[in-house]
């Protein structure tokens, strides 16, 4: 189970810190980052910076993007917003518009 | 619907947590909770804010107003500083609570509001009826900026309403009137008034 699940229909309007692992099938909006990873589901929309040490997107992201190890751009996910990580995945079916940094 | 959220316990959210669906809160949120579903914060939960949902489950702390549409229930090591409401509010025994409770939320409110309007009301009258007495017979000019609706029937019975407040306020005044006659009695009975006024 992960740590924190924000379920379908659930919005949070600010900052959400973790140190666990981070689900959104809800609405983020503000600020999300967690040393543990991130999961956008398919329902899911984060308008907001996001970073963790793995990112994972299925739904909608609007924003910057910073994973320590890697970002996965999923099928059907949708991203707005500049990616830094040293992986990055865009699956096919994905939507993306923004600059990567793939520091070195 | 989707399964329920929940806040983990390394988790912090700085702003308002809303939607629908119940929420398990075992992290920190500062700002306000409000949830169509359950809400149940956990032990290690804290929420500086108010929390509404339909039925709450508090074990954790609360900094803020808790509002269910079913029932609230503060469990064993519960902390609350805010206001309970809800239909049905139980607090167990090792739960901390500081605010008011008050079950049946709004309507209980409406009735205290009204309750306390009718203790209210009644005390200006007999307060500014003893006084009248005591200024002879030319009292009625302030009843009349007072009470502007018994102006009319006034020029046609002005002895009818005085003795209808005498009546309504009789037993405080002739417990008050007596005291003036008393200086006749004697040296120390002014001194004992004065005593007993101040």
């Amino acid at each position: 189970m992960a740590g924190t699940v924000i379920g379908e229909g659930l919005s949070i309007e600010g900052d959400l810190t973790s140190d666990e692992e981070v689900v959104v099938h809800g609405t983020v909006r503000g600020k999300l980052t967690t040393s543990d990873a991130v999961t956008v589901g398919g329902t899911g929309s984060v308008q907001a910076d996001v970073s963790g040490s793995s990112v994972s997107i299925a739904g909608q992201v609007t924003g910057d993007v910073t994973a320590q190890e890697r970002i996965d751009l999923q099928a059907g996910g949708r991203l707005v917003g500049d990616v830094k990580a040293s992986r990055f995945t865009i699956a096919d079916g994905a939507s993306f518009k923004g600059n990567v940094d793939m520091e070195m | 619907m989707s399964p329920g959220s929940v806040i983990g316990r390394g988790a912090v959210v700085r702003g308002n947590v809303r939607g629908e669906g119940s929420l398990e809160i075992l992290g920190r949120v500062e700002g306000d909770v409000n949830v169509s579903g359950d809400v149940v914060l956990g032990e290690s939960g804290v929420v500086r804010g108010n929390v509404s949902g339909v039925e709450l489950s508090i074990a954790g702390t609360v900094q803020g107003d808790l509002r269910g549409s079913q029932s609230v229930l503060l469990e064993r090591g519960a902390r609350v500083v805010g206001d309970l409401s809800a239909p049905r509010i139980g607090v167990a025994q090792g739960a901390l609570v500081r605010g008011t409770v008050r079950t049946d939320g709004e309507p209980a409110l409406a009735g205290a509001a009204r309750r306390g309007a009718q203790l209210h009301a009644p005390r200006p009258a007999p307060a500014a009826a003893p006084p009248k007495p005591f200024v002879v017979k030319e009292a009625p000019k302030p009843l009349v900026s007072e009470e502007p609706e018994a102006e009319a029937p006034k020029p046609e019975a002005k002895h009818e309403p005085k003795p209808e407040k005498e009546k309504e306020s009789s037993p405080r005044e002739r417990e008050r009137p007596p005291a003036p006659v008393v200086p006749a009695l004697g040296k120390g009975a002014k001194a004992k008034k004065k005593r007993r006024e101040a």
